[in-house]
């Protein structure tokens, strides 16, 4: 068995527990010290993207994470929260010197730009959210 | 695990992972910060969008009144994600 899946607290300090979680997978798959990197910043940003911006959801957030042959898959699933596509999210002015940058915008942006694809799902009915990743290791 | 630490010199010494659950921490000492230092990522590990938006914000602060942060010591993987996100453009990174 190549994935493992979790449930966590709807909360920022939660992240502690997920970085544990993804350690133990990363440990037991040999997965390279980059792409660990890359997996925990964007389970990071995403996983504080849903409890920042989906107030009042379901109180546990699921993130699932599996190796398939060069390529790590993750997913996170929200529940009982409001559609928020993150291919939406503004792109902020990364060429831009600092008097035209804003502070935030920023976790989405880096997500996009570390991994292979990015796709977003939303069920009606079950009010659930569903956003996975794909990442080819890095060595 | 997150800690930092200003020195007597007035180096920022950042140690462990800065996340989001730990940037409150950071933001106590940045938030004394009025005037140009240096900041020490040598044992910085992992650095989030929590983090760099703190950086940001004391960049924006001290650039206004002329100064500005000095980032040593990073880690070819958080010099990577200082690329991605434009602070090179943003910060003198030794």
């Amino acid at each position: 068995m190549t994935g493992v899946s979790a449930e966590f607290r709807r909360e920022i300090d939660a992240i502690g527990e997920v970085f544990a979680f993804l350690e133990t997978f990363a440990g037991a798959q040999e997965i390279d010290e980059k792409t660990a990197f890359c997996i925990n910043l964007v389970v990071e940003e995403l996983f504080t993207n849903m409890v920042r911006h989906n107030e009042g959801g379901g109180d546990r957030i699921s993130v699932s994470v599996e190796r398939r042959d060069n390529r790590v898959h993750l997913e996170l699933v929200d529940t009982d929260v409001e559609p928020f596509d993150p291919e939406t999210a503004e792109v902020p002015p990364v060429e831009s010197g600092i008097e035209n940058r804003r502070p935030g915008g920023l976790g989405i942006y880096l997500v996009r730009k570390m991994v292979d694809d990015l796709n977003y799902d939303y069920e009606t009915d079950a009010r659930r959210m569903r956003i996975s990743v794909t990442k080819t290791l890095e060595n | 695990m997150f800690e930092i630490k200003r020195n007597e010199n007035g180096t920022i010494g950042l140690h462990g992972r800065l996340d989001a659950s730990q940037v409150d921490k950071a933001r106590a000492v940045f938030n004394q910060v009025s005037e140009s230092c240096e900041v020490d990522f040598a044992e910085l590990s992992y650095i989030s969008s929590a983090g760099l938006g703190l950086l940001f914000g004391t960049q924006k602060k001290l650039v206004d009144t002329g100064g500005g942060l000095t980032l040593i010591n990073l880690s070819p993987h958080i010099r990577e994600i200082f690329q991605i996100a434009g602070f090179d453009n943003i910060f003198e990174i030794a």
